[in-house]
């Protein structure tokens, strides 16, 4: 039971219960505010009947010719609101947001241990387009999947054909 | 061109290096490349600017002001040495500035867009709306581009809602229809490309209240081919403006039925039925038959599909509304009570179930609810005999647990029941764990703690009532053995800093708050939770360091949010431009921002050991400048977020309140804590100034009196007015509430009198050069006082038989009594420095020397008294500190444990732990309080 509106500046100060969990990071506050000032309307929040924020998405729309594309930078759902379908409301909206722009797919990376994550996207129609070695840095840094859907205008799916090849962080923008 | 590469060469050789060490920190040695390429080319504009911009930022202030004022003067025009002028202005807030730079660098190239823009931008800086205007149509003219058409319409109407106009109507109005004019010109010439300016357009219209043209315009060609995503929420809310229930019923309908689970969209739907029962007829058949449908449609969405949650709680909320406007809805819907039942079937095994439900709790009377948390206790299946079969049926039994004590059904409990039932739910979680958490990753929540977390709660209710930390630390140790098995579990974590604050452990609650990970925005979301509260424990390295982060998110937020702005610009996203001022007010005028920085500046001033030339160094550095109050009172902001630790309490004993009453007393305790400051400051500067009376008589040295006695004036005045409003401590009747404001040990400590007699003092010193008899006699009274109260803060913990329930205010007393001595201390010892080690000089008659020279003994004598007599007391509340005894802990606070696993080296590292993290409390709480004193002793060594 949702609601779903732009993500305002204020709710920076009342997503604690979504951030505190150990898998969402918390960004400086830079990094908001350029998403919220470039891309306002791919920054969405789901919010309770009781006004929690439950979760949310922020991502951004890149790339020249066949490589236009929507990008999930971060997708977040707060350990209370999980098994709900909430991610996949949010990746709709996202895609929506896509198509209106006339992307040609949508993209994202998620860590190869997240199963759960992988999963979803799985079920949400996304496929592993390929590896990004060590992307995430750690102790020890951990390999990355590049996973996408095609939209509309992708007609034949071409942004769906996997790469046999891992990448390098650097390579990939 | 030839000059062309010769400048990117010089730039590459010669200034990169430069900008590479400033980006770095290292501005010293940016300093030094600057001044080696200076003297090769002493007159470049750039090297020069960047020279500028090392010195201010190694806090060479008076020398980068003299270079930037000849380079401006100089009037440069070349883009770089603009940029890095610009920096060196943003960083000493003189924002003014760089308009004068870019205004001056047009006049020597007119008409270039580059610097039009970087001038755009500098008046964004300023909220100098009109001037915006005027210069983005400049560059459209130069560039026609819609986007600074669009900075201009933008311009415009800022000026309309919060430029120095704005408050008059017809002003306002003539700036917003001029804006719209703009707009529908370009829209005349089919020139509108962008979502933003659509939105941008249909803003305008909202702001003039004309909502039929903006629905038009948002179902016209132009908006459906630039903005297909328009939002559905824009529509719905011009629906409601004009009234028009008819149409968005039928809306909401059709996207009901596609999108089952939209909440936003329900209780507008719900609204739209309400507003057409009543406008349709008056007579009630209608009525009924409107409700009917509603209630007909919200069952066809609950048959039609998988079940979601969406139209149940619709239900519940036509339920509600029902009788809120005095319908039969027993009648329609049946009971209330079967509802949530019904509810509760279905969706109990979700976490969220508890949240939906008590939205509707408050609807309905204390007994009802009773009730129904009785009838959901008994329809989990789970009875004192019997243990959840699987995790829904356990997570449907924690929800009715939950909702029954926010029911009040805990309320009234005897403290053997209240025992009984922690008992239970501390067995509950073992088997949950057992049973269903075994193999969790290190990320996942335990299905069971919530039981554990309610437990929490409860032993805080027995814990309070009798007045005794033992069940408190047992449920402290509840807590970590929760987060052995589920590390991660920050709900666990946040109960546990609330529990350590209360007993006044802050080594525990630190150590909590460090695996927490809180960083950026969440220093001040949260800071409530433990920066705020270190001032009271006495512990000075980790208050330091915590300041020190958090002041660091702020500062560099402070400097950043002059870009935030100017960043929608360029990204055109006018819809965030009003949003991105507003909350960059909230920020620079949060009330913890102004706290935690005067707090830092206080601790730093009590913290002071060593010489005092280095004191006074330090002191200069710190710039407090007493005469200016920087804070804008009336604009602080509470940017706290209260509802990130997890409660289930009743409903009716909640005070709404709480958060407004909280920010207002501390508020007020900013008021002391900041006067304090200045006062202080003011002593210091007074005495450091009466030097200067001798020397050149000057105007400085009365103008420091001047400042001091105004502010012991104002020091009066805010104890008076703030005694007067008699706020009240609030009442930590559960856990989560807000400690008291630290405003009441302001009030209580003799903080008003002794800095009130020290002023006078100073005063006296200053005007008449005199110390009398009863002057020493008031302030060594004072003194002792306040060594009084610490030893006698000392002894009552000592005698305590429980000496951990009471511990945090009475350590807030000991550390207020440190704060004072010590800051009395370091006047002291600048004034011991003025006018005992060199004698008055007094040139005015040389017959009178003598007499002069024996008053001048006199006083230097008696200011050595009076550090004596500090150093006495010093010295008492040394030794009283050192029979501060250790936290006992109740002989049975193992066996406490001994119930909660099979494992016993579980239990006794959990106990050991908790013991050691209390006693290493204490020890380091009386090592940082010592320290400070025998600073001070040393201080007034005399």
């Amino acid at each position: 039971m949702t609601t779903l509106r732009p993500f305002t500046c204020d709710d920076m100060f009342k997503f604690n219960n979504v951030n505190l969990d150990p898998l969402t990071e918390t960004y400086g506050l830079a990094f908001y505010m350029q998403y919220l000032a470039h891309w306002p309307e791919y920054f969405q929040v789901a919010e309770s009947p009781s006004g929690e924020i439950m979760g949310y998405i922020m991502g951004k729309a890149e790339g020249q010719r066949e490589n236009w594309h929507g990008h999930v930078t971060a997708l977040t759902v707060s350990p209370d609101y999980r098994r709900l379908g909430l991610a996949g409301l949010l990746m709709n909206f996202l895609e929506d947001v896509s198509e209106d722009k006339k992307a040609y797919f949508v993209d994202l990376f998620v860590r190869v241990s997240n199963k759960v994550a992988i999963n979803m996207y799985t079920n949400l129609g996304y496929i592993v387009y390929r590896t990004v070695l060590e992307y995430y840095s750690g102790d020890p840094d951990e390999d990355a999947y590049d996973m996408r859907k095609a939209l509309s205008r992708d007609v034949d799916k071409k942004s769906m054909i996997p790469l046999l090849h891992p990448a390098r962080p650097e390579d990939v923008d | 061109m030839a000059q062309h590469v010769h400048d990117s060469l010089i730039y590459d050789r010669r200034l990169r290096p430069i900008y590479e060490l400033l980006e770095l920190g290292n501005n010293k040695k940016a300093l030094q490349e600057a001044e080696k390429l200076l003297k090769k080319m002493p007159v470049l504009p750039c090297g020069r600017a960047l020279k500028a911009l090392a010195l201010l930022r190694l806090g060479r202030e008076e020398e980068s002001n003299t270079l930037l004022k000849a380079l401006a003067e100089e009037k440069p025009s070349d883009e770089a040495t603009l940029q890095v002028l610009s920096f060196c202005y943003k960083e000493t807030e003189q924002l003014e500035k760089i308009c004068e730079l870019y205004k001056e660098a047009l006049k020597k190239s007119p008409g270039n867009d580059e610097l039009l823009a970087h001038l755009f931008m500098s008046y964004v800086r300023l909220d100098d709306f009109k001037s915006q205007q005027t210069v983005a149509l400049q560059l459209y003219r130069q560039v026609r581009g819609n986007p600074y058409y669009f900075w201009a319409v933008n311009s415009v109407v800022l000026q309309g809602l919060r430029g120095p106009e704005s408050s008059v109507p017809a002003k306002r109005s003539l700036f917003l229809a001029l804006a719209q004019r703009m707009v529908e010109e370009f829209i005349s010439q089919e020139k509108i490309k962008d979502e933003q300016e659509v939105q941008l357009y249909l803003s305008i219209l909202m702001e003039q209240g004309k909502f039929k043209e903006a629905l038009d315009f948002l179902g016209g060609t132009l908006c459906q081919k630039v903005y297909p995503g328009a939002h559905k929420s824009l529509k719905i809310d011009l629906f409601k403006k004009l009234n028009m229930w008819n149409e968005l019923n039928s809306y909401l309908k059709m996207n009901l039925r596609s999108e089952r689970d939209r909440w936003d969209y329900y209780k507008d739907y719900l609204t739209s039925c309400f507003e057409l029962a009543k406008l349709n007829d008056t007579t009630e058949e209608n009525e009924n038959n409107i409700l009917d449908n509603c209630h007909e449609f919200l069952c066809q969405l609950i048959e039609g599909g998988k079940r979601v949650r969406g139209p149940y709680l619709a239900r519940l909320e036509l339920h509600k509304r029902m009788r809120e406007n005095n319908m039969n809805a027993k009648e329609l819907l049946g009971d209330f009570a079967d509802l949530i039942i019904e509810y509760f079937r279905f969706f109990g095994d979700k976490q969220c179930c508890t949240n939906d439900i008590a939205l509707f709790l408050e609807s309905i009377s204390r007994d009802e609810r009773i009730t129904v948390a009785s009838k959901l206790v008994r329809d989990s299946g789970i009875s004192s005999t019997t243990l959840p079969q699987n995790k829904e049926q356990m997570q449907k039994h924690i929800c009715s647990l939950q909702l029954s004590r926010m029911c009040g059904s805990n309320i009234g409990l005897s403290q053997e029941h209240l025992l009984a039932l922690y008992t239970a739910l501390r067995l509950h979680y073992e088997h949950g764990l057992s049973a269903f958490g075994q193999n969790l990753l290190s990320t996942d929540m335990g299905p069971s703690d919530p039981y554990s977390l309610l437990a929490t709660h409860i032993m805080y209710d027995v814990a309070a009532e009798e007045g005794k930390s033992y069940h408190l630390i047992e449920a402290i140790c509840l807590l970590y053995y929760v987060l052995q098995n589920s590390p991660s579990n920050f709900h666990a974590k946040l109960l546990l800093l609330k529990i350590y604050h209360f007993l006044g452990c802050g080594v525990g609650a630190h150590q909590i708050y460090e695996s927490l990970d809180i960083k950026h925005i969440q220093l001040e979301s949260m800071g409530y939770l433990h920066c705020a509260l270190l001032p009271a424990t006495g512990l000075v390295s980790v208050a330091k360091s915590v300041y020190d982060v958090t002041l660091s998110f702020f500062t560099t937020s402070y400097k950043e949010r002059l870009e935030y702005i100017a960043m929608a610009y360029k990204y055109g996203s006018f819809s965030k431009i009003e949003e991105f001022m507003d909350f960059r007010d909230r920020l620079s005028n949060s009330l913890h921002y102004a706290s935690t920085s005067a707090e830092q500046l206080l601790l730093e001033l009590v913290c002071l050991s060593g010489a005092l030339w280095q004191n006074l160094n330090t002191y200069k550095m710190m710039s407090i400048h007493p005469a200016e109050d920087r804070i804008k009172w009336n604009e602080l902001a509470d940017n706290r977020d209260l509802s990130v630790v997890v409660r289930w309490d009743p409903i009716d004993l909640i005070d709404h309140n709480e958060k407004q009453n909280s920010f207002d007393q501390d508020i007020e305790c900013l008021q002391i804590r900041s006067h304090l400051l200045r006062l202080v400051a003011s002593f210091i500067d007074a005495l450091n100034s009466h030097d200067k009376i001798q020397a050149e008589n000057s105007n400085e040295g009365n103008r420091n009196t001047e400042v001091l006695e105004s502010l012991k004036t104002s020091w009066n005045e805010i104890f008076k007015r703030i005694r007067s409003k008699n706020f009240t401590k609030s009442s930590n009747k559960f856990l989560v509430n807000l400690l008291p404001s630290r405003l009441h040990a302001m009030l209580d400590m003799p903080y008003e009198t002794f800095f009130s007699d020290v002023a006078e003092f100073l005063i006296d010193l200053s005007i008449n050069f005199q110390l009398t008899d009863d002057r020493v006699a008031q302030l060594n009274g004072n003194v002792s006082k306040v060594q009084t109260i610490l030893c006698d803060s000392v002894r009552e913990n000592n005698d305590q038989e429980d000496n951990i329930w009471n511990r945090r205010e009475i350590q807030q007393r000991i550390v207020s009594a440190v704060e004072i001595l010590s800051l009395y201390a370091f006047v002291l010892s600048v004034c011991h420095q003025k006018y005992a080690t060199t004698p008055v000089q007094a040139k005015k008659s040389k017959k009178k020397e003598g007499v002069q020279k024996t008053a001048s003994e006199n006083l230097s004598q008696r200011i050595i008294g009076l550090m004596r007599h500090l150093k006495q007391e010093l010295q008492i509340c040394d030794n009283e500190l050192v029979l501060w005894k250790q936290p006992k802990f109740h002989t049975s606070l193992a066996e406490c444990m001994s119930g909660m696993s099979l494992n016993p080296q579980v239990e006794s590292s959990v106990t050991t732990k908790v013991s050691d993290i209390f006693k290493e409390n204490h020890l380091q709480t009386i090592k940082d309080l010592r320290n400070i004193i025998k600073d001070k002793i040393r201080m007034v060594n005399k």
